[in-house]
């Protein structure tokens, strides 16, 4: 366990952006749309540095192989090989997890709380401890992509695994739909 | 998945190993036989800004300048939004400060000419600036005389091309909006390869989009190509179809669209077959690379500069890379790499992995390029189209398996439309990030 932190420690040390060389390389293309270490400044844009392992692992996998429906990082994936893009989730899962945290009004983050109900069990009450390794933190995500991803599991005429996920995505009331993700995008942890 | 004490030992002396740079950067005062390479950038767009700040960020032990003619870059992705008032023109702005704070030392002054002999830049306030590596990222400049009868000074007044975003793109936007129901709008495309490859189409797009929300229906957008076809060309006919039918007429280079001459008194833009007479005459004139690379010797018979594919270091002058609009960069016109800000990016990544690699006498990393383009073409309906490139025996390789455009068609409407809607916010998302990539 102690060595765990200092390999971590030792990664850091270096320029931030740490680890091995080639994946390295593969990630800074990643940047230029999900910003320096993961980190994205445009709202529609999730910040994936810190996100769980097997979380990134899952969804760029289904994407590469059309398993998950996307609008655009199909095409990307499916130009890496699984290898590259388990390292590339190892990489980022490596990095911290930086939640940008958007304020929304007292009437929105109740209204949020309420509808949020249902995501706790797996997300927690903020999205700030998801229950296991495949589930992606909330907490300080961008509401603009959150609320995207939601249309995309509401939507029944494309593919997206992960029957709960869905069947939750399409209990909430369409006008709860983005106090949820201002709901989570508010939560600093 | 546990460590044991050898396990690590191999992991810190691998780390070492494969990242020397970082390593050497890191502020415990290890010398770096980096330190004291000087590196010049020129042209501080997406390329040579991008470029700027990865040399500094992957070795901060490099001495780094950035040279720009101009204080503030002006975007031209997004720039067609501004034109028809989706977008505002300050959201395409940025400065030079987050270079300067990342330890940039930034030049604002004009290039004039390049030694590769001696290597150095000579600057217009009569200074010059030696580089033991040159970046070069002039983007593009116009061949005026590509057209008779159109002129820079035409483009500066009256008959803006804005195929640079800047005061053009405003002027305009001035004079879209000066428009009237049931007048024309011609826009004339130059032979490629050109910037922005869908760029003419998208901003066909949106100015039929002002005339759809501003009661001018009768209004028209005739597009006079040079060429037989063009990027995305499926999805800007569908959305064409969808949202402004009967609007937007392409005429392609084969049916007479090849404009050479242009009269401003009378507003006609001709080819060899036919006359384009417009309300507004939207000129793109040809285009090759920025003229300082012209005139250091580095560009081919057709105006381009041409690089070594997995490296971007010029083919004709060594310890030059060349990044960004101004380079040939694979096979064209249907491989080759597209004249992008995305592109510029990934190039300007991979110039400077191989010249730290140089620096530290190692092999340069395997080149990895990608490039993302998207167009909106009216609100929540944006569409894209990726490409990957990858070194294969030594050759950069189009994966044709992966890439491509956005689905055109899509078994279900409602599929079809969300996949509009999200990428057309993707479109500002990647902005935002690209811009940072840059700049921040």
């Amino acid at each position: 366990m102690k060595l765990h932190i200092a390999v971590a420690l030792a990664g850091m040390a270096f320029t931030g952006i740490a680890l091995a060389g080639p994946t390295e390389d593969l990630a800074r293309t990643c940047n230029a749309c999900h910003g320096v270490n993961g980190v994205s400044v445009g709202p529609s844009m999730p910040s994936i540095g810190g996100l769980p392992e097997a979380h990134l692992k899952n969804v760029m996998l289904q994407w590469k192989t059309d398993e998950r429906y996307s609008a655009t990082m199909g095409r990307h994936f499916k130009g890496y090989t699984e290898a590259e893009l388990s390292a590339l989730a190892t990489y980022y899962s490596k990095l911290p997890y930086v939640p940008t945290v958007q304020k929304a009004d007292d009437k929105i983050m109740a209204k949020g709380k309420e509808a949020t109900d249902r995501c706790e069990t797996c997300h927690g009450a903020t999205g700030g401890e998801p229950d296991d390794a495949e589930t992606p933190k909330l907490n300080g995500q961008w509401a603009q992509y959150l609320e995207l991803e939601l249309m995309k599991y509401r939507n029944d005429a494309v593919k997206m695994p992960h029957k709960k996920m869905r069947n939750n995505a399409k209990k909430l009331a369409d006008e709860d739909v983005a106090a949820v993700a201002e709901f989570y995008a508010a939560q600093p942890k | 998945m546990s460590f044991n004490r050898r396990d690590f030992i191999k992991t810190v002396a691998s780390t070492s190993v494969i990242v020397p740079l970082a390593a050497c950067a890191a502020p415990s005062g290890g010398k770096s036989g980096s330190g004291k390479a000087r590196l010049v950038v020129v042209g501080g767009g997406f390329g040579g800004a991008t470029a700027a700040k990865y040399l500094k960020m992957m070795d901060a032990g490099l001495d780094v300048t950035l040279v720009e003619r101009n204080k503030q870059f002006v975007s031209c992705p997004l720039s067609n939004e501004v034109i028809s008032g989706h977008g505002k023109y300050e959201g395409l702005l940025a400065g030079y400060d987050g270079l300067m704070k990342r330890g940039v030392n930034v030049v604002f002054d004009d290039a004039t000419a390049v030694d590769p002999a001696s290597k150095s830049v000579k600057l217009k306030s009569g200074t010059s600036l030696k580089y033991d590596f040159l970046v070069l990222s002039p983007g593009i400049d116009f061949n005026y005389a590509g057209i008779e009868g159109y002129s820079e000074a035409l483009a500066n007044t009256t008959h803006p091309h804005a195929y640079k975003a800047g005061p053009q793109t405003l002027a305009l936007k001035k004079q879209l909006e000066g428009m009237k129901d049931g007048q024309t709008f011609v826009i004339t495309v130059p032979p490629g390869p050109f910037r922005c490859p869908p760029g003419p189409y998208e901003r066909a797009s949106q100015v039929a989009n002002y005339f759809k929300h501003h009661g001018m229906n009768k209004s028209k957008v005739i597009i006079a190509d040079a060429n037989d076809s063009f990027s995305k060309k499926g999805l800007f006919e569908q959305a064409w179809k969808r949202h402004y039918p009967g609007m937007i007429e392409w005429v392609a280079g084969a049916a007479g669209g090849k404009v050479v001459k242009f009269d401003a008194k009378t507003n006609t833009a001709s080819s060899d077959f036919n006359d384009y007479k417009g309300d507004v005459v939207n000129i793109i004139p040809p285009h090759h690379a920025g003229m300082i690379a012209k005139s250091t010797g580095l560009t081919n018979d057709k105006g381009w500069c041409s690089v070594d594919m997995l490296t971007m270091e010029s083919t004709v002058h060594k310890d030059i890379y060349v990044v960004g609009d101004s380079t040939v960069h694979g096979e064209l016109p249907v491989y080759g790499a597209p004249k992008s800000a995305h592109m510029a990016n990934t190039q300007a990544k991979v110039a400077v992995g191989a010249i730290i690699a140089k620096i530290n006498g190692v092999p340069a990393p395997e080149p990895f390029f990608v490039n993302t383009c998207y167009s909106i073409a009216e609100t929540d309906w944006g569409f894209s189209v990726v490409h990957i490139y990858r070194a294969k025996e030594g050759k950069l390789v189009y994966d044709t398996k992966a890439g491509g455009i956005s689905p055109v068609n899509m078994a279900d409407e409602s599929a079809l439309k969300m996949q509009r809607k999200l990428e057309s916010e993707y479109c500002i998302g990647w902005f935002k990030n690209i811009m940072a990539d840059a700049f921040a």
